[in-house]
């Protein structure tokens, strides 16, 4: 039987057995943002010659953090909740070469993880961020979250959401990200080479993926896809949506020097003079 | 013609291949796999024509398609 092409990435098996199918819900949108990845990887390894061994992947806590927990076949390391970027900095600072994709959800950046998220934009850090945004806490029960649209119910607003919203690619821009951009889990190949951009651009890349989460919803994932198709209007950067559609597409993208670059050249300037 | 491969363990009966396939090319089957979920079938391969976004939309890497390429 021929197998999926992206399961030569993934660890089958294991000392305690085997190790899929994936742990998450039937029709969970993060499955599919790994598959959007992974043929990201393969084609950046193809193409640009990039070693399997320069692959990082690093999650937080949360749903899209399962991602890295046992299944994939790359150095990956699976931390705390919110210092999912603070560990980020440091492994890139320890290894300037390796090419880190740093997998979050709405929780773990715009929430808990909010202070290290606007630090790691401001100081440039070359890191790929991917943020699988399904509008609510997943994990701990389907809570309200910052990103949670207003009206809307969850486990703990049944009344209807009664808060704004963040727009996380806003949030990513003014903190000094120099690449941002958005889609969703009904727009796969568009996901797929906006990472392969993000991985090649020196600098911060904020990619946000819009998510379904259909237990908390109570709702069929495939129709909670094709409300995605329907809720999102693609724009180029510049225009604006119109009043009741999500934008998407890919929004900012400008040169600043990134971190490492900055640091070196005061190394360079002062080497001279001892 | 191309040929559809599910593997019955890893597949959760999302049916998103089903419904995200442009050329409507499968269907649920009636058939379970051993924890209860619907697998998807063939309905007609011939309408297949190896875009492969069944295999691009899967969450669970649980679809391939088999083209004479291959």
């Amino acid at each position: 039987m021929k197998k999926h092409p992206m399961l030569k990435y993934l660890k089958e098996t294991g000392p305690q057995g085997d190790r899929l199918p994936l742990i998450m819900c039937p029709g969970c949108g993060s499955g599919q943002v790994l598959n959007a990845i992974l043929h990201a990887v393969d084609r950046l390894i193809e193409e640009d010659g990039i070693r399997k061994e320069n692959f990082v992947f690093i999650t937080g806590v949360g749903c899209s953090a399962r991602l890295t927990s046992h299944y994939l076949n790359f150095d990956s390391g699976w931390t705390i909740h919110g210092r999912t970027l603070a560990i980020a900095t440091g492994a890139l600072l320890a290894n300037p070469d390796l090419r880190i994709i740093v997998i979050t959800g709405d929780g773990d950046t715009g929430a808990i993880g909010g202070n290290h998220f606007i630090h790691a934009c401001r100081r440039n850090l070359d890191l790929t961020i991917v943020c699988l945004n399904n509008g609510l806490y997943g994990m701990t029960g389907g809570q309200v979250a910052p990103t949670t649209i207003p009206g809307v119910a969850t486990t703990t607003t049944p009344y209807g959401n009664t808060e704004e919203e963040f727009d996380l690619c806003r949030l990513a821009e003014a903190s000094g990200a120099t690449f941002t951009a958005r889609w969703t889990t009904a727009h796969p190949h568009q996901t797929m080479r906006t990472v392969m951009k993000g991985v090649r651009k020196k600098g911060a890349a904020f990619i946000e993926v819009l998510s379904q989460c259909p237990v908390h919803k109570k709702a069929s994932p495939t129709d909670m896809l094709k409300a995605l198709k329907k809720n999102t209007k693609r724009i180029k950067s510049g225009e604006t949506a119109p009043g009741d559609k999500i934008p998407i597409g890919e929004f900012c993208n400008i040169d600043k020097p990134e971190w490492i670059q900055s640091y070196q050249r005061v190394i360079d300037q002062f080497a001279e003079t001892d | 013609m191309n040929k559809l491969h599910i593997n019955p363990k890893y597949c959760k009966g999302c049916l998103i291949c089903v419904e995200m396939c442009p050329k409507k090319a499968l269907e649920p089957s009636e058939k379970m796999n051993a924890k209860g979920y619907i697998l998807p079938r063939d309905k007609d391969m011939s309408l297949c024509n190896g875009c492969k976004m069944c295999e691009v939309m899967c969450p669970d890497f649980a679809i391939a398609i088999e083209t004479e390429e291959d």
